[in-house]
């Protein structure tokens, strides 16, 4: 039986620690476009990787709490003003609450295989709650966000699909070794 | 015959040339009369182009210092079009500073730390910036899509453009100097409403830019930033 980490004692030092630097560390990676990385312009969402990982074995709350955190980060990184409007906070807190959500003891195995595809289907969540946040706010024009929200979506899922066992295997690794 | 011409002293000769050749007269009068018009008009331009002058001296006063820097790292976010350049507040960059790259205009800065800046790039949708048809002189204002491309709307509705027409920034722009090159008009929607829309190739390599220039264009307020 898989110990929870709500059961288990205070985390090491070296897990928190580790935890921060990675969650860090997927900010971080944003800005770069290594070869091979890119897909029509666009990089994986490391920030939404990290949050799937997270969450996989959470419940639905820190789940949120955690995606709320990192994007509102992402944010800084962004938005030219201090704009809270539209966040990734909220994209990102929906996909933590969502991921948390499923029932992966009864629905699917839990290795690399299916996280890549929960990455893929919370990606596309994440795009259509950034593309409702931009409608909603009346920014830009309404057939051009939906638009945009086609080919950001796919390119999105498709990469950070891809790229997700790097940065959930080792995480995994550090928080359920015990 | 020779001694009649030489009693008259060629009488008849001369009178026959005058007969041949005096038409020329009008001529020049009315060659002299274009070229006082001519003269008139340079006068004119001349008169014109020290008023111009003195207006673009008040302009020439603000520093135009360029700074080059490299780019570091492209937007952290799928829904805008950013750049992080290396250079900042420590080299004289101030937010409102333009933004150009071999090619022609790339963006402007929209906030700095002391040695980066972020550029907002003329592809993200929130950009918006004064353009002209060098050709005609016809004006309109160009949109990012969020790809490579972007796209005018011309205030005018039947404006003068075809494709292939180059842009250039809008002398009436407060926020970009007039004149910087921006790209080409690769096709029109006439259709478009409320006035017509051109698809725009940008000069600038903006997906795959390494260097920048940046120009300090003036202090701008916040206000003309942040629209």
């Amino acid at each position: 039986m898989v110990k929870s980490p709500l059961n288990s004692s205070i985390p090491s030092s070296r897990v928190v620690l580790t935890t921060v630097v990675s969650a860090i560390g997927t900010l971080a990676l944003l800005p770069v476009r290594w070869p091979g990385m890119e897909l029509a312009g666009i990089a994986p969402d490391w920030p939404l990787i990290w949050v799937v990982a997270w969450s996989v074995r959470r419940t639905p709350w820190q789940g949120l709490i955690a995606g709320l955190a990192l994007g509102v980060l992402q944010d800084a990184l962004v938005n030219p003003r201090l704009g809270w409007w539209p966040s990734h906070g909220l994209s990102l807190g929906i996909v933590g609450f969502l991921t948390a959500l499923l029932q992966k003891d009864r629905l699917i195995q839990e290795d690399f295989i299916s996280v890549a595809l929960i990455v893929f289907a919370m990606a596309v969540i994440a795009e259509t709650v950034m593309a409702v946040q931009w409608t909603v706010s009346g920014q830009r024009p309404l057939g051009q966000i939906w638009l945009d929200h086609q080919r950001l979506a796919l390119a999105s899922a498709i990469l950070s699909s891809l790229w997700a066992p790097l940065v959930y295997v080792p995480l995994s690794r550090l928080w359920h070794s015990d | 015959m020779a001694v009649y011409l030489q009693t008259t002293q060629a009488w008849l000769v001369r009178e026959l040339y005058r007969g041949l050749w005096g038409q020329r007269v009008p001529d020049t009068r009315l060659t002299d009369a274009r070229v006082q018009e001519l003269e008139i008009q340079v006068q004119e331009l001349q008169t014109q182009n020290r008023q111009l002058q003195q207006l673009l001296d008040y302009k020439q006063k603000m520093p135009l210092a360029t700074v080059a820097a490299m780019v570091v790292g492209r937007s952290a976010g799928h829904w805008w079009h950013q750049v992080w350049v290396g250079e900042g507040s420590s080299k004289g960059v101030t937010p409102g500073t333009v933004v150009v790259a071999p090619g022609g205009l790339v963006g402007r800065v929209l906030d700095v730390t002391p040695h980066t800046s972020r550029v907002l790039l003329v592809t993200d949708p929130s950009s918006k910036v004064g353009v002209m048809v060098n050709r005609s002189r016809a004006m309109g204002v160009l949109v990012g899509q969020g790809t490579g491309q972007a796209v005018v709307e011309f205030f005018d509705k039947n404006p003068d453009v075809k494709p292939g027409d180059s842009l250039v920034t809008s002398p009436f722009s407060t926020i970009f100097p007039p004149g910087i090159p921006v790209g080409k008009v690769e096709s029109i929607d006439w259709r478009a409403m409320p006035a017509p829309r051109a698809t725009v190739q940008l000069n600038a390599p903006i997906e795959r830019l390494e260097w920048v220039l940046l120009h300090s264009y003036g202090q701008k307020s916040a206000e003309l930033l942040h629209p």
